[in-house]
């Protein structure tokens, strides 16, 4: 581990999906913000810093993280903001607590659905000049790269169908009373195809969500004998460029170099056997597959052979919490990858904890097919400290 | 457990101008980090990191447009973020990159952004969505009317004249003169400065920064990274963060939570800062200042925030010529965001200000044997605050 302290998430909250229409945006980051601290053990005065990641283009305000300054606790006290992504706020509030600066941080991401149109919201996110009329979004960009996927390995749409049942079977049991969605293969491939290979059973429909961190010191953690800790034991992140037509997208580069960077920090060097569980970024099955190779788990030369190990019980248990495909608030669906792992090191997964989850992989991707990549190993050891 | 001392080994900004047509919004990031490289004598190799300065995607027109920029800052595949804290989004950005070497995560992180304000139609426009939909925008605010209403609260308070504001003009703008890539270059009076007309009472044309486009980046680098390849840095001592409420009706009335002519979270963020730095005497230890003012009478409130004068004093030490080149203690030599603001990399440009400053590299507008400098951010709705120290 290169950090100079060692922290580890001590809280978590994800309110997702929030329904009914009777709190605003602030009571729900207020409310998420609270809960997590709640799970932490703490009040906004042990906070010594924050980070919040939204989006402007689905909030509908420029400098989104301006509403959040009261929700989150933040007056008088230090915030910044990666609308980037919300796992890029993870890697922000990690880095502070691990500079020796900062005892603790609250991290909180949210993701409404009040934009009249969320596609075309995300489309601003083009050069207004080539791309932006074509259309392309999130979900048409994942598409392309699903048909990409499936172009360099067929097979890739019968497995996709598979991981979807998969993970809406993951999620029914593990939120019954909100991922409700169709999880049989048969209905699942007989759906109508929303954009071509994407079928609309395959993705869950936007959602309005919130997640919130507590990241914390390991002296600040000993000091408190925390009792629940996901330590960070290695962790990475990297970008793609752009433009699409300068990507192969069939191929995920930029996960395969943070994989690298978040394996050699924590040493793993053979991540089937080294993990007991993973969440894997769904925001399509495809993606899901092609995290699969670029994370190490498994060369698609073998896919088909081996896609039976990422199943409840299997080698590695993938999206125990049923991932994206069951419950997606769009912004914040990476942030979520990262704080559902971090539950199952905690053993506060409740419905979907995996037995004797020790070490857990996280992955994050957000961005027009999957541009930014996070890669988080988090353990239930604390690291040995550098200093 | 030790942090790391980190420095500045790289430092490139644009030559700020009201439009930049030969430049689509990548290439001006490019053609800053271009800068800084060269003067950082790197390859984009040595580059861990990179951390991106981009405030309202409003601004450009373009939703995360910071991933246009990615190969611009050649982070294609690289560890690469986004920070946007509104104006201050730049000095937020330096601490972040900051934080990637005070963890030991990188040795060598680049910061860089741009801005193209200038050719954004009409700012105010755009930073009236800042606002809450429901409350505030419709009244209409923007950030010129905001800090007016903050200018007639310090006029209460402490008895500042629209002279007094006019004072803080002509100083930024002989300032700035001296200063290349300064926008506003043209000297100015008084008179000229009473004689410009109202936009939102007391702040008059002349009293408002202008809308600038241009780019700014630097590179920061460990101390053994430095030490090891016997480099010259400007170490960074001291960063500061603290932020006030969103809504403005929560700074006026009786029972506010901060009063709306000072800016007690920038006072806040640099007593983090400066207690970082160990400076316990900041108008004997500070030798020159960076500090974000986009509307004259601002430039008051950062003074006394950033303790170079006592609540209420800066406007006649201002008169007194105190904060100009060849005074005590001189604010914004380099004509600061009065006369230069490309919103996104505003902040940022005051931290490398502050640094070309202490290295003796500022040129024209030099301070003479300025060794330990501040530098200041403000974002948002006068909410969020970043201060940093440096020291050659």
């Amino acid at each position: 581990m290169p950090y100079n302290t060692q922290a580890g998430v001590i809280g978590t909250a994800m309110h997702a999906p929030v329904t009914g229409g009777k709190r605003s945006l602030e009571e729900i980051i207020y409310d998420v913000s609270q809960a997590a601290l709640a799970d932490a053990g703490l009040t906004i005065e042990e906070i010594d810093g924050i980070v919040v990641a939204a989006n402007d283009q689905l909030d509908g305000r420029a400098i989104s993280v301006m509403a959040a300054s009261g929700s989150v606790g933040g007056v008088d006290r230090d915030i910044l903001s990666t609308p980037s992504a919300a796992e890029h706020a993870f890697v922000l509030g990690m880095l502070r607590v691990a500079s020796g600066q900062y005892r603790t941080q609250l991290i909180v991401s949210w993701s409404p659905t009040d934009v009249g149109s969320i596609p075309d919201a995300l489309r601003l996110g083009n050069d207004p000049y080539f791309h932006r009329r074509l259309p392309l979004d999130d979900f048409s960009s994942n598409a392309l790269q699903a048909a990409a996927l499936a172009n360099a390995v067929p097979e890739a749409h019968e497995l996709a169908l598979s991981i979807a049942s998969r993970n809406r079977r993951n999620g029914a049991r593990a939120h019954p009373q909100s991922a409700t969605l169709a999880a049989q293969p048969g209905v699942i491939s007989q759906s109508r195809v929303t954009h071509w290979p994407v079928r609309e059973a395959m993705i869950a429909p936007p959602v309005t969500g919130a997640v919130a961190l507590v990241i914390a010191s390991e002296d600040y953690i000993e000091a408190r004998r925390a009792a629940r800790v996901a330590w960070l034991k290695g962790m990475g992140w990297a970008t793609e460029p752009a433009f699409l037509g300068d990507r192969d997208l069939a191929t995920a580069p930029a996960l395969e170099s943070a994989r690298q960077q978040a394996y050699a920090e924590a040493a793993i060097t053979d991540p089937l056997a080294a993990f007991d569980l993973a969440e894997v970024s769904d925001a399509t099955p495809y993606q899901e597959l092609l995290a699969y190779e670029g994370l190490g788990l498994c060369a698609r030369a073998r896919w088909r052979e081996r896609i039976r190990d990422f199943d409840p019980g299997g080698r590695l248990p993938v999206n125990l919490s049923g991932g994206a495909t069951c419950i997606n608030p769009v912004f914040c669906t990476g942030l979520m990858r990262i704080a559902a792992a971090a539950d199952q090191v905690r053993g506060t997964a409740r419905n979907y904890q995996a037995a004797n989850a020790r070490t857990a992989l996280a992955h994050a991707a957000s961005g027009f097919a999957m541009q930014y990549q996070t890669v988080v190993v988090l353990g239930a050891e604390r690291p040995r400290s550098q200093a | 457990m030790r942090t790391p001392r980190i420095g500045i080994i790289g430092i490139g900004q644009s030559a700020f101008k009201p439009r930049r047509d030969d430049a689509n919004y990548p290439d001006l990031v490019r053609e800053a980090v271009t800068l800084c490289m060269h003067d950082a004598g790197l390859d984009f190799d040595d580059i861990e990191a990179v951390v991106y300065s981009l405030s309202p995607d409003a601004m450009v027109g373009i939703g995360n447009a910071e991933r246009l920029g990615v190969d611009a800052v050649g982070a294609r595949n690289k560890r690469f973020l986004r920070i946007n804290t509104g104006g201050s989004t730049g000095i937020s950005s330096v601490a972040a990159a900051y934080y990637h070497i005070a963890a030991g995560a990188c040795e060598v992180v680049l910061t860089a952004g741009a801005d193209k304000v200038g050719e954004c139609g009409d700012s105010q426009t755009v930073l009236n969505k800042i606002w809450d939909p429901t409350y505030e925008r419709p009244l209409p605010l923007g950030t010129i009317s905001m800090l007016a209403m903050s200018a007639v609260r310090y006029m209460h308070k402490y008895g500042m004249t629209e002279i007094d504001m006019a004072r803080v003009v002509v100083k930024n703008r002989a300032h700035a003169a001296l200063n290349p890539n300064a926008h506003l270059r043209r000297r100015t009076t008084i008179d000229e400065v009473m004689a410009s007309r109202y936009i939102c009472w007391p702040v008059k044309l002349f009293d408002c920064c202008p809308q600038s486009s241009g780019g700014c980046a630097i590179v920061l680098a460990s101390e053994r990274y430095i030490r090891e390849r016997n480099l010259d840095a400007v170490w960074i001592t001291g960063v500061g963060h603290c932020s006030e409420t969103y809504y403005l009706g929560d700074r006026m009335g009786t029972g506010y939570s901060a009063d709306h002519a000072d800016a007690f979270a920038l006072a806040n963020s640099f007593k983090r800062a400066y207690a970082m730095a160990g400076i316990k005497q900041p108008q004997k230890s500070v030798h020159v200042a960076e500090l974000y003012a986009p509307f004259s009478n601002t430039e008051f409130h950062a003074i006394e925030a950033a303790g170079l004068a006592e609540l209420g004093q800066s406007a006649a030490q201002t008169a007194q010529g105190r904060f100009s080149i060849g005074g005590e203690i001189p604010v914004n030599p380099s004509g600061g965001v009065l006369c230069t603001n490309a919103i996104a990399v505003t902040a940022m440009a005051r931290v490398a200000e502050a640094a070309l400053q202490v290295s003796g590299r500022a040129g024209a507008h030099q301070v003479e044997g300025a060794k330990v400098g501040i530098a200041s951010g403000n974002g948002g709705d006068h909410q969020f605050f970043g201060t940093m120290v440096v020291e050659a």
